[in-house]
């Protein structure tokens, strides 16, 4: 436990003269669990992706593990090491069973017989020596996430690491329900307790404090510090990760609020558990929390567009009875999803067809669509919007990302919905464009709609909606409202994540959320 | 949060539709449109084939007669293809069409000749029961869920296992005269059947592109999740394509047997290489990636003369095959060629360094 396995000595990256790291040193010991903690452009991603051999850092960066320099720039000398790398794309092929699975890319399959019992034999030891209780003939697809992570890390560590290497776990649980998390935490344990050091990517604080032995904060490229965890509280760390002190929790002000216009109730679908919220004319509406938290499902699943949700969504007090893209639609519901390339959008279809898509309007008997009366009313839209170029028989996919949600947005802003939802509107979005989008939101808003975004951008949030619920673990359970800061969203997002931390305002935040509805 | 947000925004954009493997009615032709073929190459190619066979054969094939030959000959593909277009650009495969037009035909023929059916009776009859089989394949895609290729395919079989069960394998006519006289008419020397073929032409063209019942159909086959989240209710677009293929089949079944006759009940498999084959190539013509049908009527025309001035060349049975499985072969290459290609250069944008943390 004392014996330092890894040493990372004054490890140095710049891209294009910006220092994404700045002499970073930390060590790492044998069966350690440390975390590794920074809000984002901290420089956690370039620190792995140093050690995985992806970037060569600057001259003067030494990493040595068990006393031995690290060749930079070498996934094979990497791997050779001992590190192990788990994204949160597993990299498991879900057609094959878990014995498969295992032995991908192993010695073992070299044999120019492949045996299926002796790879469900030794597939089967390998599972057990790490307490996984899983039937290797098992189909991976058919697994849960928690599972499939497992399968994922048994592989890692089986794969040539004899009295054990280094398994870095990029934000492991991000994908994970929370019911799941624990299994996944226990295997981690075990593997520590064999003498594997695993550094352990997280954005979620309350898992540090369960599972790490020493934490480490990058900011801004540079470490801010590394404690046992034995010695720091909770809102120290998030004073480490965000440089600043926190700003005290303020209340809700409903004041500025006209009727609500959407009411969702018990709404249960794939990541959200029973949530509920309300929003009313003439707000804009924000809908964050970490990964996995229900908010970035949650305006789908209120549109419809998940099968097999179950809830009641209220528009203007009447319900949606039954729910599905077309009848939200009708009932004044828009949506934007997030990614527009594959479901928000006809790339190969030009901006006309695109923007006029919703809401086709066939003139006479013959129910013709003309296309000059479209064109007209697609210029008229983009010269709104100010999308360049402001052709209306330009292809979709020719525009850059920002004209793109432009055109997105101003297709359901001509459908005139009482209730515009939007996932992560401005991603891939220039800074230019981020602005004209929060003006046309912020006029919809005005003009009586109800707009709400989910985003995982606490200054976007901060930026242009008037509230902001907080989810964790599929629902509301905090409420802010103006003034709000970058720093106090993310805040409540960890504490979201992290219920030990505050209790208090969580019950008080939800009590508010229920007395609204009511 | 924000290297979560990069991961996504990558996801988002590396997730090319375009990129995907498997292959999609709307990524053929979309990769097809994408040849950058002269809109109207396929005209150019049809007159350099008329020149170069005039040329060669001047008393025989610059003839009225072989005109009317070629556009009577094709007239049946082009209804059988408007139904198919329907179908493929609903983003689903109709691969029974052929068989459900032998079927068709030999169920008039048999209703009329054999069972004494009146032509009119007969008639709606076959039309009905056509659409019945697009209905049986729109149960198995929308209903059961099954892939369009595979449950067309598996119809498309026991349709054929059931024509030759109620034929017994011979010829089934004749058919009354005056029901055989509606393909007949030649009204100002234009065989009837051309005049039917292009009105449908007309309709079809001015459905699909001109009201929103055929923008919301395009919509379904070029991306169906995007489409639903805009409100159409793409399940039914795509049954009704389906029906429609079947109602399409059906009608070209009555118009198969009135203009032959009395028919063979291996009939209907003739038909599906040279519909495909001129869907396929409909989509380079006129509206480069969309199955349309300015380009379909050009596309059947370069199929249908350059088939009928080789066969005037040679008289060779195997001409026909010869020629519209080398069209075909030649468009689908190039599609798969042009997609690996898009695959491989998508990969080479994605693969420098990303951005920074």
């Amino acid at each position: 436990m004392n014996v330092v396995r890894v040493e990372i000595q004054g490890v140095s990256k710049d891209f294009a003269g910006q220092r994404a790291l700045d002499r970073v040193s930390l060590s790492i010991r044998e069966g350690e669990v440390h975390a590794l903690l920074g809000a984002n452009g901290s420089g956690k991603s370039t620190l792995i992706k140093v050690l995985a051999g992806v970037h060569r850092p600057e001259a003067g960066s030494v990493v040595n593990v068990r006393g031995e320099r690290l060749e930079f720039g070498s996934a094979r000398a990497s791997h050779a090491a001992g590190f192990r790398f788990i994204h949160q794309d597993l990299g498991l092929v879900d057609e094959l069973d878990i014995a498969e699975n295992l032995l991908l890319g192993a010695t073992a399959s070299r044999r120019f017989w492949l045996s299926s019992r002796r790879e469900w034999d030794s597939a089967a030891t390998a599972l057990r020596k790490h307490g996984v209780n899983l039937d290797p003939r098992r189909l991976v697809a058919g697994l849960p996430p928690s599972e499939k992570s497992m399968v994922a890390i048994v592989r890692a560590v089986e794969d040539g690491l004899h009295g054990g290497g280094i398994l870095v776990l990029d934000e492991p649980t991000a994908a994970l329900p929370p019911d799941e998390v624990r299994h996944l935490m226990d295997l981690v344990r075990r593997l520590s307790d064999r003498g594997v050091s695993i550094v352990y990517v997280t954005h979620r604080l309350h898992e540090v404090f369960e599972i790490a032995d020493t934490v480490t904060v990058l900011r801004d490229g540079a470490v801010i510090g590394t404690e046992p965890i034995d010695e720091v509280r909770g809102d120290r760390l998030l004073e480490m990760i965000l440089g600043r002190t926190l700003e005290p929790y303020q209340a809700a002000d409903p004041s500025l609020r006209g009727e609500p216009v959407l009411e969702v109730d018990g709404l249960t679908a794939e990541g959200i558990d029973d949530a509920s919220f309300t929003v009313h004319a003439g707000e804009v509406l924000g809908l964050t929390g970490l990964i996995g938290s229900g908010h970035e499902s949650i305006l789908g699943a209120t549109f419809g567009a998940v099968p097999g949700s179950t809830g009641t969504v209220r528009v203007s007090g009447r319900p949606l009875l039954r729910a599905g893209p077309k009848r939200a639609l009708a009932a004044g519901i828009a949506y934007a999803p997030a990614d527009r390339r594959t479901r928000g959008a006809l790339t190969d279809w030009t901006v006309r067809e695109n923007l006029t898509l919703p809401n086709l309007k066939p003139r006479g008997l013959a129910r013709r669509l003309s296309t000059r009366w479209e064109s007209v009313d697609t210029a008229h839209w983009l010269r709104r919007l100010q999308v360049k170029p402001g052709d209306p028989e330009a292809r979709f996919a020719s525009l850059s990302g920002g004209n793109q949600q432009k055109v997105v947005i101003a297709r359901w802003l001509r459908c005139l919905p009482k209730v515009f939802l939007l996932d992560e509107p401005t991603i891939g979005v220039d800074a230019g464009a981020k602005l004209g989008i929060y003006r046309e939101l912020r006029n919809a808003a005005d003009a009586g709609a109800g707009v709400v975004i989910a985003s995982s951008d606490a200054e976007e949030l901060a930026a242009v909606c008037s509230r902001v619920l907080i989810f964790g673990g599929g629902r509301v359970v905090e409420e802010r409202s103006t003034p709000l800061s970058p720093d106090s969203i993310v805040a409540a997002c960890m504490r979201a994540a992290a219920p030990s931390v505050s209790p208090g305002e969580r019950v008080t935040a939800t009590t508010s959320e229920r007395h609204q509805r009511t | 949060m924000t290297d979560q947000l990069l991961e996504h925004r990558r996801s988002a954009e590396g997730a090319d539709p375009a990129g995907q493997s498997t292959v999609s009615t709307a990524s053929i032709a979309g990769r097809l449109g994408g040849l950058r073929l002269p809109r109207f190459g396929g005209l150019i190619l049809l007159a350099a084939l008329i020149a170069g066979f005039g040329a060669a054969m001047p008393e025989t094939f610059l003839t009225m007669q072989t005109a009317t030959s070629v556009a009577r000959g094709q007239s049946i593909t082009i209804v059988l293809a408007l139904s198919l277009t329907v179908c493929l650009s609903a983003g689903v495969f109709d691969l029974s069409i052929g068989s459900n037009v032998g079927f068709g035909a030999v169920l008039a023929l048999s209703l009329m000749a054999t069972h004494g059916w009146s032509p009119l009776l007969a008639s709606v009859a076959t039309v009905f029961v056509c659409a019945a089989v697009g209905a049986v394949n729109a149960v198995l895609v929308v209903g059961v869920g099954m892939d369009s290729f595979i449950a067309t395919l598996g119809v498309s079989s026991i349709l054929t296992a059931i024509t030759l069960m109620a034929s017994g394998g011979v010829i089934v006519g004749p058919a009354p005269s005056g029901f055989q006289s509606i393909a007949a008419w030649q009204p100002w020397g234009i065989p009837v059947l051309v005049i039917y073929a292009l009105a449908l032409c007309l309709v079809a063209w001015y459905v699909l592109e001109h009201t929103p019942l055929g923008r919301r159909l395009y919509a379904t086959g070029a991306n169906k999740a995007a489409a639903t989240l805009a409100g159409i209710s793409t399940d039914r677009y795509v049954v009704g394509a389906l029906v429609t293929c079947g109602l399409g089949a059906g009608l070209s079944a009555v118009l198969l047997s009135a203009s032959v006759g009395s028919i063979s009940p291996a009939a209907g498999a003739g038909y599906l290489l040279p519909v495909f084959a001129g869907c396929f190539l409909a989509t380079t013509q006129v509206k480069p990636g969309r199955y349309n049908v300015a380009g379909l009527l050009i596309a059947l025309f370069l199929l249908g003369t350059g088939v009928k001035g080789f066969s005037l060349l040679g008289g060779e049975v195997w001409i026909p095959d010869m020629f519209n499985g080398l069209a075909l072969l030649v468009a689908v290459g190039l599609t798969v060629y042009l997609q690996k290609r898009e695959i491989r250069r998508s990969k080479v944008r994605l693969s420098p360094s990303r951005a920074p943390e």
